[in-house]
C-alpha cells in the first residue's frame, strides 16, 4: 500500500474508531431520552465519571479488563441512584425540572472528581495485550483502537439482540412509542425507566473506560464528548439507536475526512450537518419524536 | 620554597574545608527554614502583611494551573516569612497569599481581581494563566492603580503599544523568545523538514507564525511540510497524525499545554509516530512517565528554565524540595509532578524571589516606588540574569533548549534533560513593541 492510500485507509480507521466511541456514549444518551423524555445533561459526566473509576480501579493494583468490567457498573449503580432518589421524585414537574436537575447533577460530579481524585491529569496505559501494531493489509494500525471497534459492535449487537429478542427490550420498545399505554397494561414502568437509566449510563461509562488509555483525564474530558454526543443524538433521531449508530459512525469519518481536506472549518461541520438536517427533517433522521 | 607549598596547600585545604561547611551551612539553613512548609495547608500569617493576591483558576477544568502555581508563591512566602519577613516601610512584614478564583473566565478574572484589591485589600496582584485572563487582570489592575505581576501568561501582546499599562510587569519568557529559542536550537541541527500543529486560538497561530518568520532567519534551507491547528481539549489526535506520517516531516512542531500535550504525545507513541516533538509543554513527569524511555527520547524542549545543578541556589532548591516532596507533602503535591521543582513552578519561584526582591529594595508596597525600582532591574536570579526593561516592562533572559535523552540525572523511567543549550539573551530579546511611545527614544 502506497503511503497516501496508506493514509486514507488510516483516516476511514480512525474515522471508524472514533465513530464507535462517540456511538457508546450517543446510545445510552438517546435509550435515556427515548424512553424516559428527559434529556439526561449529565450524561457525558457519567463518561467521565467511568473514566475516573478506571483510573482508580488501575491505581488498586487492578488492570484494565477488571476496570473495564467494574468501572462501567459502579457508575451504572450511581445512575439508579440518581434516577431513583432524584429524578423520579421530581418526574410530576414536568421535564424541564428534569433537565435542570441532570444539569445539577453535571455540577456536582464535575466538582466531585476534583475532590476525590484532584485536577492532576491521569494517564492510563494501553493494555499490554493490545499495545502495538497491527497489519491491515499493509496499513500499521494500533491494535487498541481495532479493539475499541470491535467492543463497540460487540456492544451494539448484545443491544440489538436484548430489544429485538427478549421481552424487556419488546417493553422498552413499546415504551419508547408509548410509555402511557404500557403502564396502562401493566408494566411496572418506574422499575424499567430505571433500568434504561441504568443501562444508559453504563453504556457511558463502557465508553469512558475504553477512551482512558487514548485520552488523559481530567476534569473537563466531559465537555466536549457531551456535545458530540447531544449533536449525534440530534441528527440520529432522538431515542432512535440505528439514528444514532449511523449518525455517530458519519460523525466520526466526517471529522477524520474534515481533517484531512477541510482542517480550518473541520471543528464545525458536525454542527454544520446538524443545522441542515434540522432544517430538512426536525426529528433527525431516524427520529420519531420532535 | 618547600615551607610555602605546605601554607599554600594549607591555605587552600582551609579554603575547601569552609566552602564546604558553607555550603552545608546554607543548604541546611534552607532546609530549616522549610522543614515545616505544607503546600496542602500552608501557613497563612495574619494581621499587618503584605498581601499578595493570586489570580488563577482553582476551580473547574483548569483548577490544576491554580493547584500548580500556589505550591510557588507559597515557597516564596514561607522561605521569607521565616527569615522574619520583608523590609517596608521601616519594618519586617510577612507575606500573606490570598487566592482569587478566575475559573479561566474574563468576567470572573476581573471579578476576583476587584474583591482582591477593594475587600482584601491586597499589595500586589500576580497571576495568571490564559493570555485573554492575564490581560483582564493587568486592566483591572491598572484601573485601580496596583501593580500586576503577570508571572505566568506569555502573549506578546500583553504589552505591546495597545495594552501596556505601567502598573504591570512581565516577569515569564515570551511567545517570541519560546519560538526564537527553538528555530535557533534547529539552527545546526540536521533535520529541516518542520510539521506545524497548535491549537487552534490566537496563541497557537502567534506561536506558529513567530517559528516560521525566525526559522527562515537561522535556517534559510527549511521547510515546512504541513501545518495544522486542532481546537482545544481535542480527543483524537489520529486524523492529524495519519497527515503527519504521510507529509514526510522529520520534527513537529507543537506549543501545545496539557492536557492536549500530554494527548498528542501519548496518541504520536501509539500510533508508532516517534518523530521528535519541538515543543514548550511536553516535560511533565506525568506524561513523560507514560510514554516512557522511549517514547520520550529526543523529544526537544524549550524553557525559561530548566532544572540542574550549575547553581549552588539550584543544588540547595533540588534537594530541599526533593527531600520535602519524598518525606512530607501530602495530596495533590505527593504525586510525581512534585518530585523536582521543574520548568514552570521552578520559574515561578525565581520570578516571585525577584518580585518581593524589589519590594525590599523599594522599601514599600507603594506601586509608584515598585514601578521606579523594577523599572531596568537586573537581577542575578537562580536562572541566570533577568532584566525587566524600562520601556515596556517585558523580561530580557536567557532561555534554554535540551534534546531529552536517557540515562538522565533526574529520572529513571522516561528520558528527560541532560545537556542545556542556553540561547543568550541577546539572540532572543523580544522585539520592541510596535507604536509604543516610551520604547521609540
Amino acid at each position: 500500500m502506497d503511503a497516501t492510500t496508506a493514509m486514507y485507509v488510516g483516516q476511514i480507521m480512525h474515522g471508524l474508531a472514533y465513530g464507535m466511541l462517540l456511538f457508546l456514549v450517543a446510545s445510552g444518551l438517546t435509550l435515556i431520552f427515548g424512553m424516559m423524555g428527559i434529556l439526561n445533561l449529565a450524561h457525558a459526566s457519567f463518561f467521565m465519571l467511568s473514566a475516573y473509576f478506571c483510573v482508580s480501579v488501575i491505581h488498586m493494583g487492578g488492570n484494565f479488563w477488571l476496570a473495564l468490567l467494574a468501572a462501567p457498573i459502579i457508575t451504572a449503580v450511581i445512575g439508579v441512584m440518581v434516577e431513583r432518589f432524584l429524578l423520579r421524585g421530581i418526574h410530576a414537574s414536568g421535564h424541564i425540572g428534569e433537565l435542570i436537575l441532570t444539569v445539577g447533577v453535571m455540577m456536582v460530579i464535575m466538582e466531585a472528581v476534583q475532590v476525590f481524585w484532584g485536577t492532576d491529569s491521569h494517564m492510563i496505559s494501553v493494555p499490554s495485550a493490545l499495545a502495538g501494531m497491527v497489519n491491515i493489509f499493509g496499513l500499521q494500525y494500533p491494535l487498541y483502537r481495532l479493539f475499541v471497534i470491535f467492543l463497540a459492535l460487540a456492544i451494539l449487537g448484545l443491544l440489538v439482540l436484548f430489544l429485538f429478542k427478549t421481552k424487556m427490550g419488546m417493553i422498552i420498545r413499546a415504551g419508547v412509542s408509548d410509555a402511557e399505554m404500557v403502564e396502562a397494561l401493566g408494566i411496572n414502568m418506574p422499575l424499567v425507566f430505571m433500568m434504561v437509566f441504568a443501562a444508559g449510563t453504563w453504556l457511558a461509562g463502557v465508553a469512558g473506560v475504553a477512551i482512558s488509555p487514548l485520552l488523559s483525564v481530567f476534569p473537563g474530558m466531559a465537555d466536549q464528548m457531551g456535545m458530540d454526543a447531544f449533536v449525534v443524538v440530534v441528527v440520529g433521531g432522538f431515542g432512535s439507536l440505528l439514528g444514532a449508530f449511523v449518525s455517530a459512525l458519519f460523525f466520526g469519518l466526517l471529522n477524520s475526512f474534515g481533517i484531512q481536506f477541510l482542517p480550518r472549518i473541520a471543528p464545525v461541520l458536525m454542527f454544520v450537518f446538524m443545522v441542515l438536517v434540522l432544517s430538512f427533517k426536525p426529528k433527525g433522521l431516524f427520529g420519531e419524536r420532535e | 620554597m618547600k615551607r610555602c607549598f605546605f601554607l599554600l596547600r594549607g591555605v587552600l585545604t582551609l579554603l575547601v574545608l569552609g566552602m564546604l561547611v558553607t555550603s552545608a551551612w546554607a543548604s541546611d539553613a534552607l532546609m530549616d527554614r522549610m522543614a515545616d512548609f505544607d503546600p496542602s495547608n500552608p501557613v497563612v500569617p495574619k494581621g499587618d502583611t503584605i498581601k499578595i493576591g493570586h489570580l488563577n483558576p482553582f476551580s473547574g477544568p483548569a483548577a490544576m494551573n491554580g493547584e500548580l502555581y500556589h505550591i510557588a508563591l507559597h515557597w516564596v512566602a514561607h522561605d521569607l516569612n521565616k527569615q522574619g519577613g520583608v523590609m517596608v516601610d521601616g519594618k519586617l512584614k510577612k507575606i500573606e497569599i490570598i487566592k482569587g478564583d478566575t475559573m479561566s473566565k474574563p468576567i470572573n478574572a476581573k471579578k476576583a481581581a476587584e474583591r482582591l484589591i477593594l475587600g482584601d485589600k491586597v499589595d500586589l496582584l500576580w497571576g495568571s494563566t490564559g493570555s485573554h485572563i492575564s490581560l483582564v487582570c493587568q486592566q483591572t489592575a491598572a484601573k485601580y492603580k496596583k501593580i500586576y505581576v503577570s508571572a505566568l501568561s506569555i502573549s506578546d501582546s500583553l504589552m505591546d503599544a495597545e495594552n501596556f499599562n505601567r502598573y504591570t510587569f512581565h516577569t515569564p519568557w515570551t511567545t517570541s523568545q519560546a519560538a526564537k529559542s527553538l528555530a535557533y536550537f534547529y539552527a545546526k541541527r540536521p533535520e529541516k523538514k518542520f510539521y506545524i500543529l497548535c491549537q487552534d486560538y490566537s496563541f497557537g497561530h502567534a506561536l506558529a507564525e513567530k517559528f516560521k518568520g525566525y526559522l527562515k532567519e537561522f535556517r534559510p534551507d527549511a521547510e515546512i511540510v504541513g501545518e495544522d491547528y486542532h481546537p482545544l481539549f481535542t480527543k483524537d489526535f489520529a486524523p492529524y497524525l495519519e497527515k503527519i506520517k504521510a507529509s514526510g516531516a522529520e520534527v513537529i512542531f507543537s506549543g501545545d499545554w496539557m492536557p492536549d500535550s500530554v494527548n498528542l504525545l501519548k496518541q504520536s507513541r501509539d500510533s508508532g509516530l516517534n518523530l521528535p516533538f519541538a515543543n514548550m509543554y511536553m516535560d511533565d513527569p506525568i506524561t513523560l512517565g507514560v510514554v516512557g524511555v522511549e517514547g520520550s527520547a529526543g523529544l526537544v524542549n524549550a524553557n525559561q528554565y530548566m532544572i540542574n545543578d550549575m547553581d549552588p541556589r539550584t543544588r540547595e532548591l533540588n534537594k530541599v524540595w526533593n527531600h520535602l516532596h519524598d518525606s512530607k507533602w501530602e495530596e495533590p503535591y505527593n504525586s510525581s509532578l512534585y518530585v523536582w521543582p521543574l520548568g514552570v513552578v521552578a520559574s515561578a519561584i525565581n520570578t516571585t524571589y525577584w518580585m518581593m526582591d524589589v519590594v525590599e529594595r523599594a522599601g514599600s508596597t507603594d506601586p509608584e516606588k515598585i514601578i521606579a525600582t523594577w523599572e531596568g532591574d537586573k537581577y542575578n536570579s537562580f536562572a541566570g540574569v533577568l532584566e525587566m526593561r524600562a520601556c515596556d516592562h517585558v523580561t530580557v533572559r536567557d532561555t534554554y533548549v535540551s534534546e531529552f535523552s536517557h540515562p538522565a540525572k533526574w529520572f529513571d523511567n522516561f528520558s528527560y534533560i541532560d545537556k542545556i543549550v542556553t540561547v543568550p539573551s541577546y539572540v532572543v530579546e523580544p522585539p520592541l513593541p510596535e507604536g509604543l511611545d516610551r520604547c521609540k527614544k
